[in-house]
C-alpha cells in the first residue's frame, strides 16, 4: 500500500516536473550553457548581455516574486551544479560571481558585484558621479544563504559557510562557519 | 533615436505618468507603482528606477511633494512615499529594497490619522544609499553622504560621512576606503557602547568623551574587547592620549593597517 501510495505522489508531481524541465528550456535559452537536468519553476528574468553558464541539476523557483540573472558586457556569473535559487533572488554581474555547487539562496537575497544592481539596461549603467567599480563576488561550493541575505560587492563566502537571514555579508566568511548579522560576522564554528 | 529608445520612453512616460514633470531621458527597469493622491511628484533628468525582481513604489499623498532631482537612480523594490515633502538630490544612488517615507502612518498609540507627526525627508546631492536602507521621517542627510547597506537612519547625517549600522552612526568619511562594511570602523560604535557603557553607540567624530565614562578599568576592558573582536593590539600607553571617539577609530585603523602591513609583506 505505502508502495502504490509514494507512485501516486509521483504521478501527481509529473506535471510540475515536465513543466518545470520545459520552462529551464525556454527561459534560459539566452544562458550560454545550461546544464542537464536544470529546471524552473515559473518565469525567471534573464538579461545575459555578457556571459552566463548554469551547471546541472540546478532548480530556480521563480514563485510569488521571480528570480534575476543579470550579466553586464563584461559580466560573468558562473553557477554550479544542483544550485538551488529561490525566488525574488537577483544575481548581478558586470564583472563576476561565482557561485559554486549544490549552494542554496534563501528568498529576496542580494548577490551582486556592484553596489546599485537592477538599474542598467541596454543604455549601461547610469552615467555621471564616482564610477562603478564592480569587485568580484564568490560563493563556495555548498554554502548556505538564508532569507534576505544581502552579498555586497567583493564577498566571499567560504565553502560550507551558511549565512544567517537578513545578514548583509561584507568581506570574507571562513569556510564552514555560521555566520550572521550586520556585517555578517562568525557566530559558531558550524 | 533608435526604436528601443523610443520604446523606452514610451514606457517610461505611460508608468510614470502620475508625475507632475519628470525630465530627460527617464529610463525604467520593469514595472513601478507610481502614484500621486493630488500631491505632486516632480522628477529630474536621467532619472532611472528599477523594479525587478520586486516592483518599486512612489507615492505622494495630499497636498505632498515628493522631489527628486537630476542623475538619480534607484533600486528595485524601493518603498519612498511623501505625505508632506521628500527631496532627494541630484546624482544620489540608492539601493535596493530602500524605504524613504516622511510619516510613520500612525501614531504610537491612539491616533491613526496618517498625517500625524509628519517631517520632511530630505537627501542631498550626491549621496550613496546601499541596498536595503531604512530612513525615518525627519532625517535629513547631507551631501556627497554614504548610507551602508542593511542601516536604520533615524537621525541627521552630516555632508560627507560614511554612516552605518542598526541605528546608523557615523563611522569615517564617505568614499573611504575605510568605510565599508568589512572594515574595523564599522564594528567600533557598538564595541564602544557595550564596554564603555553608553546608552547608544557613538558617532566616531570629534566629540570628546565624556569623562565619566573614561576610566581606567573602561579603557582596559575596551582595549581587550577590541583585541578579542578585531584582532589588534592597542597601546596602553597611547590609549590614555585618547580623548575623542575619532582618536580611537584612527587608532584602531592605524592598526589594523599595521598588522594587514606585516600579513603582505615579507
Amino acid at each position: 500500500m505505502e508502495e502504490v501510495s509514494r507512485w501516486w505522489e509521483r504521478l501527481k508531481a509529473a506535471p510540475v516536473w515536465i513543466r518545470s524541465r520545459l520552462g529551464a528550456r525556454i527561459w534560459l535559452r539566452t544562458c550560454d550553457e545550461v546544464g542537464t537536468n536544470t529546471r524552473t519553476f515559473w518565469r525567471p528574468n534573464i538579461e545575459n548581455r555578457g556571459r552566463m553558464v548554469l551547471g546541472s541539476r540546478v532548480r530556480i523557483n521563480s514563485n510569488w516574486a521571480p528570480v534575476e540573472l543579470v550579466s553586464g558586457p563584461q559580466g560573468v556569473i558562473e553557477i554550479g551544479d544542483g544550485v538551488f535559487i529561490n525566488y525574488g533572488s537577483m544575481i548581478s554581474a558586470q564583472l563576476h560571481v561565482r557561485i559554486g555547487s549544490n549552494v542554496m539562496v534563501g528568498n529576496y537575497c542580494i548577490v551582486a558585484d556592484t553596489e546599485f544592481p537592477g538599474i542598467g539596461g541596454p543604455q549601461g549603467e547610469p552615467q555621471g558621479g564616482p564610477p562603478i567599480e564592480p569587485r568580484a563576488v564568490e560563493i563556495g561550493d555548498g554554502a548556505w544563504l538564508a532569507a534576505r541575505v544581502t552579498v555586497l560587492p567583493g564577498a566571499r563566502i567560504g565553502a560550507g559557510a551558511m549565512i544567517a537571514a537578513g545578514s548583509v555579508v561584507a568581506g570574507e566568511i571562513p569556510a564552514g562557519k555560521v555566520a550572521g548579522g550586520i556585517p555578517a560576522r562568525v557566530l559558531r564554528a558550524g | 533615436m533608435t526604436l528601443r529608445s523610443t520604446w523606452n520612453a514610451a514606457r517610461a512616460r505611460r508608468w510614470l505618468r502620475a508625475c507632475a514633470s519628470v525630465g530627460a531621458e527617464p529610463y525604467l527597469v520593469g514595472k513601478p507603482t507610481v502614484d500621486s493622491y493630488r500631491g505632486q511628484l516632480r522628477i529630474g533628468d536621467r532619472f532611472r528606477l528599477g523594479s525587478r525582481p520586486v516592483a518599486s513604489h512612489l507615492v505622494a499623498g495630499p497636498g505632498a511633494i515628493l522631489h527628486i532631482g537630476n542623475d538619480v537612480s534607484i533600486g528595485y523594490g524601493a518603498a519612498v512615499a511623501a505625505i508632506q515633502h521628500v527631496h532627494i538630490g541630484d546624482g544620489t544612488r540608492i539601493g535596493p529594497f530602500v524605504i524613504i517615507m516622511d510619516t510613520n502612518f500612525h501614531g504610537a498609540s491612539g491616533d491613526q490619522s496618517i498625517q500625524h507627526d509628519c517631517r520632511p525627508v530630505r537627501i542631498g546631492d550626491g549621496c550613496r544609499i546601499g541596498s536595503r536602507v531604512t530612513i525615518a521621517r525627519g532625517v535629513t542627510i547631507g551631501d556627497g553622504a554614504e548610507i551602508l547597506a542593511g542601516s536604520v537612519v533615524s537621525s541627521a547625517i552630516p555632508p560627507g560621512v560614511c554612516a552605518a549600522g542598526g541605528r546608523a552612526r557615523i563611522i569615517g568619511r564617505a568614499g573611504d576606503l575605510n568605510s565599508r562594511w568589512d572594515s574595523a570602523a564599522a564594528a567600533l560604535p557598538d564595541i564602544l557602547m557595550a564596554s564603555l557603557g553608553l546608552a547608544s553607540p557613538p558617532d566616531l567624530d570629534g566629540r570628546p568623551i565624556p569623562g565619566h565614562v573614561w576610566t581606567e578599568t573602561r579603557m582596559q576592558d575596551l582595549l581587550s574587547v577590541i583585541e578579542n573582536r578585531l584582532g589588534v593590539t592597542l597601546d596602553i600607553v597611547a590609549a590614555h592620549k585618547i580623548q575623542t571617539f575619532a582618536e580611537v577609530a584612527a587608532a584602531v585603523q592605524h592598526a589594523v593597517g599595521e598588522r594587514r602591513g606585516q600579513a603582505g609583506g615579507p
